[in-house]
Formats: structure tokens, sequence, C-alpha cells
């Protein structure tokens, strides 16, 4: 048994290094065009400048047109936004800090997070329960918090895979695809992402009215972050969530929100007045989505293969009691002594169906 | 190749199989016919399979509170999807070209998305509710899933076709919407059409015995 173990996990450290390896290349090789580029520049701009020197009586007008010292309207007959400017410059601005900021360091970071993530993985491990799973079951979620979650994290990683196709497919399909192919996935991905926004509004709506109770942060989650939420070992204490699952809720909340208000701008783009807000909106929205989806990489982690048992808690919405104590021992306490709150939160899973059965107060070992 | 195939052949195997498929779900159906009732009629049937359908669109006053989300949800996607069906533009032109022959006036884009978006999220929701809820987890087979992912699929296919820049984006919604066709005489989903005559039977049979569903 130990020895099928040892070769499962050695089997599944290998596939992980291949993961590593295989993210790195793909994060690393769109990023060479850039560094050939940044070099060829250079050598422009050297040359640009001994042109530069030579008078020229249409500079002025030029630079106008260009908008390179103030913003200038001319004028016109014609009536609308941006009528009167000839070459807008905020369009010029948005293209050159969505090439050359947004997607070569957004890759990074979300590479970074990833990579940190499967290092932490492989030094640490899986973080089992204390003494393992005791078969005590206490009610942690109820169907609704259960649903509004899987319906934000389905919608969301469609969107994230369709808007990480459109920021980056340019450098990773086109190579695959060709860009006929590109075309027509790029297309479909924008019809999908456009369609399934309006959606991540009702989900991030639902997520603040179900989740808000418990996280409110206190003045207890400040040792929580001291300690480094015991990721590097050592107990901290914690209530129902911990300080970093607080912080998870505030980002969703916050940057969800600037997703779903720069996601309409963008969308309502007629009805919006000027360029520049519609680039301020593509940077909000293009920051604000790359630091939700590397964040949630660390989410899903801790979810998942990172601390054993936490999954129950969205699946079938009851934690083992030696869960609850390692890592909310204040809640559990709360819970154990609280036949009340144990049978109102049994209540809450609507059917009353708890799988393993509701612990009751003293019945948990070690209380 | 592919186009021509989902186009040409696989449409009308797809057709042939979808239409025979229910003529020969219902006559199984009649063919098994009613169990004999020796009690004493106490009432006419009929009101009894009329009230029983009519009841079935609204959920019990006892248990309403704890089945809303999944009636909103339920809802939101069965009327989202037959909208779709009927009033979709493409869907109308498509209907008028191959079946029917004449067409009738379709909804306008802006509709088109806000119903879509409302049938997805009663979806999804109720996929959600089926994977999570105890006891809907405990008595869905697998058929339950392949139906909503199918149907997800085609719903999903059909929006990512919507700009209708290429015909390799309306080839791939056809040939997930033949897959549907062949799949449905054989499924579940037979409940899109066995419902009311599922309810009728049910209400006639307490109803004779003097009992309102």
């Amino acid at each position: 048994m130990a020895a099928e173990n040892r070769h499962n996990s050695g089997r599944v450290r290998k596939i992980v290094l291949f993961c590593v390896f295989s993210l790195l290349v793909v994060v690393t090789v769109p990023l060479i065009p850039y560094a050939i580029d940044a070099y060829a520049v250079a050598g422009k701009q050297a040359s640009v400048e001994k042109v530069a020197a030579l008078e020229n009586p249409a500079i002025n007008l030029w630079n106008d047109v260009r908008q390179r010292n103030e913003r200038t309207q001319g004028l016109t007959q014609v009536q609308g936004v941006d009528s009167g400017v000839l070459i807008n410059k905020a369009g010029e601005d948005w293209r050159r800090f969505r090439v050359e900021q947004l997607v070569p360091y957004g890759a990074w970071f979300m590479g970074g997070i990833l990579g940190a993530i499967v290092l932490y993985y492989l030094l640490k491990g899986t973080q089992m329960m204390p003494g393992g799973p005791t078969g005590v079951r206490i009610p942690r979620t109820t169907l609704n918090q259960r649903t509004a979650h899987w319906f934000t994290a389905g919608v969301f990683w469609l969107l994230a895979v369709t808007g990480l196709i459109l920021l980056y497919g340019r450098f990773v399909l086109i190579p695959i695809l060709g860009s006929e192919g590109f075309a027509v996935t790029a297309s479909a991905c924008k019809e999908m992402h456009n369609l399934f926004g309006p959606l991540f509004i009702l989900a991030v709506v639902a997520m603040f009215v179900l989740f808000i109770k418990g996280n409110m942060y206190n003045l207890g989650d400040l040792k929580w972050f001291a300690k480094g939420g015991g990721m590097f070992g050592g107990h901290v204490s914690a209530g129902r969530f911990n300080a970093g699952e607080k912080t998870w809720f505030w980002l969703v909340i916050m940057f969800g929100s600037a997703l779903c208000v720069s996601g309409l701008l963008l969308v309502l783009a007629a009805l919006v007045p000027g360029r520049e807000v519609l680039s301020l909106a593509h940077m909000f929205h293009g920051i604000s989505a790359v630091l939700l989806i590397a964040v949630s990489f660390g989410h899903i982690y801790l979810g998942t293969v990172g601390v054993e048992g936490t999954l129950d808690s969205m699946t079938t919405g009851s934690v083992d009691a030696a869960w609850a104590k390692a890592h909310h021992d204040q809640w559990y306490a709360e819970m154990m002594n609280d036949s009340a709150a144990v049978e109102a939160a049994d209540q809450e899973q609507g059917s009353g169906l708890v799988e393993g059965g509701v612990a009751k107060p003293g019945q948990a070992p070690g209380v | 190749m592919f186009e021509q195939l989902v186009d040409g052949i696989l449409w009308d195997i797809a057709l042939v199989i979808f239409f025979v498929g229910i003529l020969w779900r219902i006559i199984d159906v009649l063919r098994r016919g009613t169990r004999r009732d020796l009690s004493v009629p106490r009432n006419s049937g009929v009101p009894g399979a009329i009230m029983a359908n009519i009841r079935g669109f609204f959920p019990r006053r006892e248990i309403a509170p704890r089945v809303r989300m999944k009636v909103i949800a339920g809802y939101m996607f069965h009327l989202g999807l037959l909208i779709l069906l009927f009033f979709a533009a493409p869907h109308v032109k498509f209907i008028a070209e191959h079946i029917t022959g004449f067409s009738w006036a379709a909804m306008p884009y802006w509709a088109f998305i806000v119903t879509a978006q409302v049938a997805f999220a009663g979806l999804i929701l109720l996929w959600i509710h089926r994977l999570l809820h105890p006891v809907t987890r405990l008595i869905s087979r697998r058929d339950d899933h392949v139906g909503a992912i199918l149907v997800f699929l085609v719903m999903l296919t059909g929006c990512m076709a919507l700009a209708e820049i290429s015909s390799e984006l309306r080839v791939f919604h056809r040939f997930t919407v033949e897959l549907l066709m062949i799949y449905f005489p054989f499924s579940a989903l037979m409940h899109a059409i066995m419902f009311v005559p599922s309810r009728a039977y049910s209400g006639a049979t307490f109803g004779r015995r003097g009992v309102n569903l």
C-alpha cells in the first residue's frame, strides 16, 4: 500500500514537473518575438534621431495630427464623438499598453503564480488532516451557497478561457491553427465571452449576498496574515472563514465588479462617449481578469489537492470534524458547543441530508 | 467533406431517427395500455387529466419555498429554449427554407441575446442543482447528464456561430443539433413531448378515484 502510494506520488511529481516545463515553454516562446522586436526598435531609434535633427516645415502640422504635444481637435461638419480628431492617440496608447505590457506581464504574472504553486506542492505535498478523517461531519455550506459557487466558477472559467484566447491567441494559436483558423476561433470566443459576461454580473451579486456573512475582517485576521496562514508551519487560529478566504472573497467582489462594469462598457461601446473611456475600460478589464485568474489558481489548489478534505465543503456541503478543528478551530468550537447552530446549519442544507451524519455537541473527539 | 456530410446525409438520417424514434416511443407507451381499475369510478377522468396538466405548471404550496430555485431556473431554461428554437432569426430562416416553406416574424438581435442568457443561466443552475442536491444526485442517471450536456453544446455552438462569419461554426452547430436529434427519442429528453400524456394519465387515474392532483 505504502509502496503504491510512493509510486503514485512519484508519478504525480513527474507529471507536475512535466507540466511546469511545458508551462515555461508556453510562456517563454511567445516572448521571443518581443525580444527581437526590442532589439530592432533600438537600432531604428538611432537613425530616426538623425533624421529628426533636419528641419521639416510640415512637422508641426503632423505633430498636431498625431496629437503628440497636446490634444487638438479640428473643425468638421460631421457631428459625433471625436469626429474632429484625425488620428486618435488614445487608440495607439491602448494598443501599445495591450501589446507591450498587458500581454507579456500578464503571462509572466499568471505563469509565475502557477509555477510558485507547483513548486510549493512539490516541496510540501498535500496537507493532510491531522489524525485522519473522523467520519463526524459538520455542515458548512448551504445548497444555495454551493450552487452560487459553482455557477460563478463555471461562468468565470468560460469567460477566462475565451478571454485568454482573445488576448494570447494571436501569439499562441496562430502558429497552430493558422490565421483563418484563429479568426474563426476568435469570433466564436468573442460571441461566447459577450454572451456569458452578463451572467457573471448575476454570479458576483449572488456570491456577495450569500457569502458576505462571516467574511468581514477582524483583528484576529492580522495574526493569520502575520503567520502566513500556517502555510510554512505552525497552527493559526481562525473562525468560519480565515483571512485568506476573506481576502479571496473581497478580491472576487472587487475585481469581479471591475470586470462587470468595464465589460458592460466594452459591450455597449456605441453608448460610451469617447475612445479614452473604452481604452480605460479595456485596461481595467484586462488587469482585473489577469489578477483574478492568477489568484484563482491558488484558490483551486487549496480547495483541491492542496488541503485534504476542503473540497467536501463545496460538494457535499459538510466537512470532517478533523478538518474543521485543524483549519477553523474557533468555528469548530462554536459548532461543537452550540447544538442550535449545528441544527440551524443542518436545516439550511435544504433537505437535511448531510452525508456521514451531523456532528452533535461532545461527539467529536478531542472536544 | 464534413460540411457536405452534415448538411446532407447526416441531416436526413437524424431527421428520420428523430421522427421515427418519437413515433416508436409513443406507440410503445400506447401499446402497453392502462391498468384495469376495478374500483367504482367516483368521477370522470377528463377533468382530472386537464387539472393535472395545469397544476403541473405550478409548485405545490407546501413545498414551494424549497423548490423555488428549481422552478424559476426550470422556467428560465425551458421557455428560453422554446423561444430561441422558434423565434431566433437564423432558425426562422432555416425552418422556412427546409421545412415549412413559409416564415414568421423573428425576434430582434438584442432579444435573442437576452433570451439566450436567460436560457443558459437556467440550464447551468438546473445542472448544478442536479449534481449538488443529495436527492437529485442519487436519482440522476448518465442519460440525464448526457442530455443536459448535449443541449448545452447545441446552445453553445449556436451562440458561437452568431456572427455568421464562417461556415465552419454553422456546420459545427448543425452537427451538434443532429447528434441531439439522434439521441432525443432514446433518452429522458422525451419528456419534452411525453409530459402532457404522462400528467394526463396520472390525473385521470386519480380523478376517477375522486382525488384531485
